[in-house]
């Protein structure tokens, strides 16, 4: 995959590995074949990167029409955003579409730390 | 007389005077075995059964197995069955039941043994000792306070059983005896088997709700709080060996079947189909819902069981967990886990904390996110509102897991508040919107809310709501996961909408047999006469198939097989249906039906238990939530897929969230159900006339003299 978006400014990498609060955490849940649906809730992108990394036995829950809002709104990020709003309109199906996201979101967080580790 | 598929006696355990006394299995024959033996067994030896608190003395705990137990029949050979009146349900903690899976029941046959009834209360702790007929009650003061897998590790030690895997032959006979007192009617044998521990944790000892009966590492009763009433019995452990076996009416037609189910309904290993709709025909898998911790394992399973869901790692964590409890902490150890493997060891570490307590994790599932919502708010923590000197700032470490399971099973801190139950708590603290707004799920009887929301899967809604507990009950659920997850990965489906209700409505005999209409879950019919038909089906065929005859929860029924031409399953079906392994095992010649007809007789005289407990149709209800808030679509998860029926009155997958149910409408279906059932609709009580068709006036007699009898139709 290309990634069309530019290195994060220093503050915008902090933000990007910032959880948000409470208040501003996304739900997302999981498909867990026999327990059924399991709630819960995503407030980081490291968090939402591990919580999108495939696995064999289940799937993850989150929509992802609201998602680049998040990212654009509580973590800050609206270049991400743009960008998971564009994989997910071209997507073929849900499961490609978390797949594309995981892959972006995993790129904007080595760009934040890579960023943080130069400005240190 | 012979009992095929029978050890022939039941051990009664007076816990008050330590003494064991051996009944006849014959009397209890037409209960089938499992819940139906112990609900009648209860029946007879509760002499108060009007007590709503398992912690009651006069509470009767039976821990049941069945004809198939110690067999070859597929995934039914190794369940447990345990019935009692539960702890720590809301309003009102019914008689009610939970299972197990391993080698307890086998092993407990094959010492000679159909069941356990333990009464009374003994005056200090004591654990049991059952050498085939020998029956031992010993002090348990040196195992009280330690764990589920210290306390067997420790009762072996004091049996002289070796440790490891090499096979040790042991001569019963020559085993330390602690005491005179006990049962013995004949010499021991030899053996080179471990014995099967049934044991509670601190969290039964501290006769905590919730808490679990642990058997090996991870075999659990989990729901009904049996933990509790076996610590409120002081009861430690219940260890069984025994070195007879299981006499089986027709061996051949039973290696037939059971020959049958592997070339016919199972997944041919040649060319296997990893993506097969079918559930005992599936591939052997692990039940782990967290990534794998190594490659490094080896299945393991109840006995008799095909798939072995379970796993024994070389990392000396996660052992013998599996589902559920291998991700309890899940959604709160990913916030702070640093990669995929270190939330794995965080997850299966605190699955082995909750088996160690012996402490049901599934309360913790929207428990757990109810008391973060709390503590997030600034409700819940230390010097607040709700006082609560845990961690909880660090919740998804181990550190805290571990601070929390013990706060939960001994009575401290927030557990001190939650010892009656979550709902009682949530009343205490004040927090009764929680139930309004779904901040607290949990759907009906003070228990969690499983996975399966009662606005879009009816029948888990309504079974557990007409029933005691949260049904877990897996016996259509895989048409929504199944079907999701197609659409999910945009994959063809396997099988069409109209497809698949037929075939399952073949099988649904004999009350909606050939009434696909039964599986419309659309709004239009989310109330019908039509889903009352299904529920009751469900209902009866659990109580008897699952939950007496002890056929595995995830492995059947089989209604839909892709592993075979027409996709017809294996439930009921002539070659290899439940009857056939149940007949072949007993001598019995029941029809599918029959045994349906069975599980509406033990669903009956559960439900006649429940009533004398107070039952009454006023109190049959869901959380408020359930009726006040929609299920709301991709939030988390983006869809619900179902089959329904257009207007048109053509079928379909439809997507069921966004929803909510109807509390009028919901009255008038359980109108419905109970006129089927032939009860009375405006109490829900049973009638004498429906009794009495099953047999079962000496019950009418009991809730007539109760003033409880239902009212016959005019």
């Amino acid at each position: 995959m290309i990634y069309g978006f530019a290195l994060p400014s220093e503050a915008l990498s902090r933000k990007i590995l910032t959880p948000v609060a409470f208040k501003e955490r996304f739900p997302a849940g999981r498909l867990k074949p026999p327990v059924g649906i399991i709630g819960g809730d995503i407030r980081s992108l490291v968090e939402l990167h591990l919580f999108l990394e495939p696995d064999e036995a289940t799937l993850p829950g989150i929509d992802l029409q609201t998602l680049p809002n998040w990212i654009a709104q509580s973590i800050g990020d609206p270049e991400l955003a743009e960008s998971i709003r564009a994989v997910v309109s071209a997507r073929n199906n849900y499961v490609e579409g978390c797949q594309k996201v995981y892959e972006l979101v995993g790129h904007r967080l080595n760009q934040a730390r890579m960023v943080l580790k130069e400005a240190t | 007389m012979t009992y095929h598929g029978y050890a022939g006696k039941i051990l009664r355990l007076d816990m008050t005077n330590r003494k064991a006394v051996a009944i006849d299995t014959a009397p209890y024959r037409r209960w089938g075995g499992g819940h139906g033996m112990g609900s009648a067994l209860f029946w007879d030896f509760c002499t108060d059964k009007t007590i709503t608190d398992g912690r009651h003395p006069a509470n009767v705990c039976c821990v049941m197995t069945s004809p198939l137990c110690g067999t070859i029949v597929p995934s039914a050979g190794g369940r447990c069955e345990v019935v009692g009146v539960g702890v720590g349900q809301y309003p009102v903690s019914w008689f009610t039941r939970s299972n197990f899976g391993g080698r307890f029941s086998t092993m407990l046959k094959y010492a000679g043994w159909d069941g356990i009834v333990i009464e009374g209360t003994a005056d200090e702790p004591v654990w049991i000792d059952i050498r085939n007929d020998q029956v031992l009650f010993h002090t348990a003061d040196d195992l009280w306070g330690k764990d589920t897998w210290a306390t067997q590790q420790e009762i072996r030690k004091l049996l002289h059983i070796k440790r490891g895997t090499q096979a040790h032959w042991q001569n019963l006979d020559a085993l330390p005896l602690a005491d005179d007192r006990g049962y013995a009617e004949q010499q021991s044998d030899r053996t080179t088997q471990k014995p099967a521990i049934l044991c509670i944790g601190p969290a039964g000892e501290y006769q905590t709700p919730h808490a679990a009966l642990i058997h090996d590492a991870g075999n659990g009763a989990g729901q009904g709080g049996f933990g509790a009433v076996w610590g409120s019995k002081n009861l430690k452990a219940i260890s069984v060996i025994g070195t007879g076996g299981i006499k089986v009416h027709d061996p051949k037609t039973l290696l037939r079947a059971r020959m049958i189910t592997k070339e016919k309904y199972v997944v041919n290993w040649q060319t296997p189909d990893f993506h097969a709709w079918t559930r005992v025909g599936n591939l052997p898998k692990p039940l782990i819902q967290t990534a794998m911790p190594t490659d490094e394992r080896r299945p393991q399973a109840c006995q008799g069981c095909i798939n072995g869901c379970r796993s024994r790692y070389n990392i000396g964590y996660g052992n013998e967990s599996a589902c559920q409890e291998t991700f309890w902490y899940g959604p709160y150890v990913r916030k702070i886990a640093k990669n995929s493997a270190e939330d794995t060891e965080i997850n299966l570490k605190s699955a082995d904390i909750v088996q160690k307590y012996g402490l049901n994790s599934f309360v913790l599932q929207p428990g757990l996110h109810w008391l973060e919502h709390l503590y997030e708010e600034g409700i819940l923590g230390p010097g607040r509102q709700i006082p609560s000197e845990l961690p909880w700032q660090s919740i998804g470490t181990l550190d805290f897991a571990e601070k929390l399971i013990h706060a939960l099973s001994t009575k401290t801190d927030i557990g001190a508040d939650l010892a009656e139950g979550w709902v009682q708590a949530a009343l205490k603290w004040g927090r009764e919107e929680d139930l309004h707004t779904g901040a607290l799920q949990f759907s009906y009887w003070g228990v969690p809310e499983h996975g399966y929301d009662p606005r879009a899967e009816l029948e888990w809604g309504y079974g557990s709501l007409m029933g005691d507990r949260d049904t877990n009950t897996h016996c259509f659920n895989y048409i929504f996961t199944n079907v999701s997850a197609a659409f999910a990965f945009g994959k063809p489906l396997r099988i069409g909408a109209e497809q698949m209700v037929t075939l399952h409505a073949k099988k649904l005999s004999p009350y909606a047999k050939d009434r696909p209409e039964v599986l419309d879950y659309s709004d239009a019919n989310m109330y019908s006469e039509a889903v009352a038909q299904l529920v009751r089906w469900q209902q009866h065929y659990c109580r008897f198939y699952k939950n007496s005859a002890l056929f595995c929860d995830l492995k059947w029924p089989d209604f839909v097989n892709t592993n075979v031409s027409n996709f017809e399953g294996a439930t009921g079906s002539l070659d290899a249906g439940e009857q056939v392994f149940w007949n072949a095992v007993t001598g019995d010649a029941i029809s599918f039906e029959e045994g349906i007809e069975i599980g509406r007789r033990i669903w009956n005289l559960d439900n006649a238990i429940w009533v004398l407990q107070g039952r009454h149709r006023d109190m049959v209800h869901f959380a408020p939530y359930i009726y006040k808030t929609i299920y709301k679509k991709g939030e988390i998860f983006p869809f619900f897929m179902w089959t329904c029926r257009d207007d048109n009155g053509n079928w379909r997958y439809q997507d069921l969230m966004g929803r909510s149910l109807d509390r009028e409408k919901v009255e008038e279906w359980k109108s419905i159900f109970y006129q089927l059932e032939g009860w009375d609709s405006k109490t829900g009580w049973p009638t004498r006339t429906t009794l009495e068709q099953m047999e079962m006036g000496y019950v009418a007699d009991t809730l007539e003299a109760a003033g409880k009898l239902g009212e016959d139709a005019s």
